[in-house]
């Protein structure tokens, strides 16, 4: 889903830590043009599975570093198995793509439990293999039939501390509440998380959140329209903050720490109702490998590699086992971590499978209608 | 045709053939899919019709592209008026700062633009340094803000399109106006403007097909409230997985675009406009 795929995007952006927006959308579209035969054949880089070979689809980037190092490595230690890199980004337009036109050369992808479930619908991704995956290293909710969480991240309500006048900000309540945190806001342009945190201010509770009362979302958020800044990638989200343009946001928690860090603690974030994603591997239909692949998402689930990816990207580890294994430091930026996990609402992915792309567009029909 | 002219004939062959392959070929699948998905027939078409969100994505881009258009044409025909009434040493120099601008990447531009606009941009510090305002103007992540944007890009296109062409009339006829006794704002209106009606219609038509196509630029400073047709497509290709939508928009748009240029290419002062830059 949009939200998965551009946070693993983002994730990528924020280890490097430099500035792109703008360019998600042109690449994303560039690999939706590779679906209708413009790109693929001159996309320079691509891997080309062979035996001995894994090929993982990710987003580029640092992520590629980050992936090599934390998964890529280990693994070839243990198995002999090469791991390869494709950074070119597995929208589910690619993915999809590919498997349409028989041309499959990725064998695992970084997408999310909700593209697993969309992708899974369609036809295009192989079950996950539980003989060969452990499902017990991730528990139940993120062991599904498409996908297997390999990280977890949060979108939450992050403030600038110095334009607070009447205290900080605590909920998504104060997020609509003008009068005692004046000041623009900003939310996400992608639906998944952006409804959530306009119901439970409007007092929905958390275990009545799905189905999304839909209306009664729109008929709160349409009055402050104009206060409010519609964000695409992580990068801007990050910007907007920095030049002063909002006050406060809903943001992925990973730009929030960056935030905080460069400010020195003028911006922070509240875990408090942070809504919470898992990303997840997913195995394109007639993957090269073959079952091979699974040795090596079973090798991902392990708590060591997982915690290397969140000290290089601040994703959070799936396997329950990691938080034993972390410093305070890593705990501040986990979303599961004990103190961050009270209050937090777990985003249905089940729930968008059937009803993100009607939904995503009532929404940008709604945030752009003057 | 001489042998020659043969010989040269065929060497553009292998061109047209590249062309054609990776121009038409992906063309027919997306206008094969527009009909195909996810029921065959021309249900896609007669969806954009009725939808009303569509609908006003359209009207979004036509008021933005004609805005654009209006006052690209305006600032354009005044710097290119500027430019061919400059001597030699300055014209130069004026053209250079009219083409830097070519150099540097729409991303860039549009970044360069918040700076300058956003809250706390140059434009609203000076303002409040002067105790001009108290609040500051919004002028970025907003419509305007996405206007601005797409009239500082397509700026240098029109300005090289109309200086061309004002450089191409006979300057006696305006000796001869005002030798007989025309003021300076008559020969503007009654000459200047009707001789140069061919290099503003093509500068109007470049600027209009051109905007409608405009992506990156809307999506960094219109505050993601200005969805554009482009950006329209876009998100249905790549997130909602709504193919056929996509590509019957992305159709649509390329007759209409088709459409306009055609119509204008039927007007024999418009095509000797788009030839005629040869000529001088």
């Amino acid at each position: 889903m949009t939200n998965d795929t551009s946070f693993q995007q983002d994730a990528l952006l924020v280890a490097a830590d430099n500035l792109q927006a703008g360019r998600i959308d042109r690449r994303a579209f560039l690999t939706a043009l590779g679906a209708l035969g413009l790109v693929a054949a001159v996309r320079p880089g691509t891997a080309r599975a062979d035996v001995g070979e894994i090929v993982l689809c990710n987003w580029g980037g640092a992520a590629v570093d980050a992936f090599q190092k934390a998964f890529g490595a280990p693994f070839e230690a243990k198995t002999g198995i090469k791991l390869s890199i494709d950074g070119s980004g597995p929208a589910i337009g690619a993915v999809r793509a590919m498997v349409q036109a028989n041309k499959v050369i990725w064998d695992v992808t970084d997408s999310g439990v909700g593209d697993s479930m969309t992708l899974g619908k369609g036809g295009f991704l192989e079950p996950i293999d539980y003989t060969i995956v452990d499902k017990s290293k991730v528990g139940p909710d993120f062991a599904v039939e498409f996908g297997v969480a390999n990280y977890v991240y949060s979108n939450i309500l992050a403030y600038d501390t110095s334009r607070m006048k009447n205290g900080l900000p605590t909920r998504w309540a104060d997020f609509f509440d003008f009068d005692k945190f004046p000041g623009k806001r900003t939310m996400c342009k992608w639906i998944q998380g952006q409804l959530e945190g306009v119901l439970l201010a409007d007092g929905v509770a958390p275990d009545k959140m799905y189905p999304l009362d839909v209306d009664r979302a729109f008929k709160k958020l349409k009055p402050h329209l104009d206060d409010i800044i519609f964000w695409e990638s992580g990068a801007q989200s990050q910007q907007l903050f920095r030049d002063g343009e909002v006050v406060m946001g809903n943001i992925w928690h990973t730009r929030a720490n960056l935030l905080k860090k460069e400010s020195s603690g003028k911006f922070d974030w509240t875990w408090n109702e942070n809504l919470l994603f898992a990303s997840a591997w997913c195995v394109p239909k007639g993957n090269p490998a073959g079952k091979k692949v699974f040795d090596f998402i079973n090798a991902t689930l392990d708590p060591e590699p997982q915690i290397a990816l969140l000290r290089a990207m601040g994703n959070g580890p799936t396997n329950p086992k990691a938080l034993a294994l972390m410093t305070p430091e890593d705990k501040a930026v986990y979303a599961l971590a004990p103190d961050n996990a009270r209050s937090h609402l777990p985003i249905s992915a089940a729930y968008y499978t059937d009803t993100e792309a009607e939904l995503q567009n009532k929404f940008l029909d709604l945030i752009s209608s003057h | 045709m001489t042998a020659f002219q043969r010989w040269a004939f065929g060497l553009t062959v292998p061109a047209c053939l590249i062309v054609t392959a990776l121009y038409l070929v992906p063309l027919g699948t997306v206008l094969a899919i527009s009909v195909e998905e996810p029921v065959p027939g021309l249900g896609n078409y007669a969806g954009l019709l009725d939808s009303p969100a569509v609908a006003r994505v359209l009207a979004t881009t036509l008021q933005v592209t004609l805005l654009t258009c209006a006052l690209t044409l305006v600032a354009s025909y005044v710097v290119a008026f500027a430019l061919v009434h400059m001597s030699g040493r300055l014209r130069q120099a004026a053209l250079l700062m009219v083409l830097v601008p070519f150099w540097i990447s729409v991303l860039v531009r549009a970044f360069a633009w918040m700076t300058i606009l956003r809250r706390q941009g140059v434009i609203n510090s000076t303002l409040a340094a002067l105790g001009l305002i108290t609040d500051p103007l919004e002028l970025a992540n907003n419509r305007i803000g996405v206007v601005i944007g797409m009239v500082h890009y397509m700026m240098p296109f029109a300005i090289l399109l109309l200086y061309a062409n004002l450089a191409g009339i006979d300057r006696r006829i305006m000796q001869a106006a005002r030798s007989l006794g025309a003021r300076p704002g008559t020969v503007l209106l009654r000459l200047w403007l009707p001789l140069s009606l061919p290099g503003i219609a093509v500068a109007a038509i470049f600027v209009f097909v051109f905007s409608l196509g405009f992506l990156i630029t809307p999506a960094l400073l219109g505050g993601g409230r200005t969805v554009m047709i482009a950006e329209y497509i876009s998100v249905q290709i790549t997130n909602t997985l709504r193919w056929g939508v996509a590509t019957s928009l992305a159709t649509l748009l390329l007759v209409v675009v088709g459409a306009a240029i055609f119509l204008a290419m039927r007007s024999p002062a418009l095509r000797a406009a788009f030839e005629g830059q040869v000529r001088q």
